[in-house]
C-alpha cells in the first residue's frame, strides 16, 4: 500500500454542492429508509427479539450511513452511524442501557437526515 | 491533470453516484461504474480503466475477493487499485494495506477533493 488518504473541505464549489444536492433528494428516502432499519432493530433488541438477520441488516445500514453521510457534509451523521455500527455489534445479551442508547442514537440520526 | 477513466465498483447507488459526480465534473475524468464485484471484474476487462476504486464491503464477492481476482487475471492485473472503506479502525486498516492495493481511501470522502486523493495516492502529475 502506498497511500492512506482523508482529506475532508467543509466548503465544496457552489455548482457541485447544487449537483450534490440533487443527488440527496435523490438518496434521501433510502438514507431514511436505512434508518428506519435501525430504529426497528433497537426497538427489537429493547424487546429482546432481535434477530441475527435483523442485526446483520442494521449493521450494514450503519456501515453504509457512515460511509455516505460525510459525502453530503454530514460529518455529524457519520459519527453517530458510526456509534451505531460498532455498538449493533455488542446487542448480543439483553442490556437496558444499550438499548435505550441505539434508541436515542437511531432517533438523532432520523433528524439530523430529515433536518437537512 | 491528464483525463483519465476510473471504475468504480461499489454496491451502495448513492456512493457510486457521488463519486461518479465528483470525478465527471470536479476532474472531467470519464467514469464507468459495477454493483458488485464480478461486474466489476467484467467492464475492468473490457473498458480497461487506469484505475479502479473498489469498495471493500460488498455482498458476494466482497472487495478483498474481487481485488484478488484482478490481480489473478493477466488483463487486469496491472491496474492500479484503490480500497474505498468505512472502516476507519487501525486494525482493519492494517488488515488491507496487507492486500497489497496501491492505497486505502476512506469514506466518506470529500467530493470536492476525490480526484486529487486519487491522483496523489497514485503519483499521477
Amino acid at each position: 500500500m502506498n497511500a492512506l488518504v482523508n482529506n475532508m473541505d467543509p466548503h465544496p464549489e457552489p455548482d457541485l454542492n447544487a449537483a450534490l444536492n440533487q443527488l440527496w433528494l435523490r438518496f434521501r428516502s433510502n438514507l431514511i429508509e436505512r434508518v428506519s432499519t435501525l430504529e426497528s432493530a433497537a426497538a427489537a433488541f429493547a424487546d429482546q427479539k432481535l434477530s441475527r438477520e435483523q442485526q446483520e441488516a442494521a449493521f450494514a445500514a450503519a456501515h453504509n450511513l457512515a460511509g455516505v453521510l460525510g459525502t453530503f457534509a454530514m460529518e455529524h451523521g457519520t459519527v453517530l452511524a458510526h456509534q451505531l455500527e460498532m455498538l449493533f455489534g455488542f446487542a448480543r445479551r439483553p442490556n437496558r442501557q444499550l438499548a435505550e442508547r441505539l434508541c436515542s442514537i437511531s432517533a438523532e440520526l432520523r433528524a439530523l437526515i430529515e433536518s437537512r | 491533470m491528464l483525463a483519465r477513466k476510473i471504475l468504480i465498483i461499489d454496491d451502495e447507488d448513492d456512493i457510486r453516484e457521488v463519486a461518479r459526480l465528483s470525478l465527471e465534473s470536479v476532474a472531467g475524468w470519464e467514469v464507468v461504474s459495477a454493483g458488485c464485484g464480478a461486474q466489476g471484474m467484467a467492464s475492468a476487462q473490457k473498458h480497461r480503466p487506469d484505475a479502479i476504486l473498489l469498495d471493500v464491503m460488498m455482498p458476494g464477492m466482497d472487495g478483498p475477493a474481487t481485488f484478488r481476482e484482478l490481480r489473478k487475471n493477466p488483463a487486469t492485473a496491472g491496474i492500479p487499485v484503490l480500497l474505498l472503506t468505512a472502516r476507519a479502525q487501525g486494525a482493519d486498516q492494517r488488515r488491507l494495506a496487507r492486500l497489497g492495493a496501491d492505497a486505502v481511501l476512506l469514506k466518506p470522502f470529500d467530493p470536492l477533493t476525490l480526484s486529487v486523493q486519487i491522483s496523489g495516492a497514485l503519483g499521477w502529475t
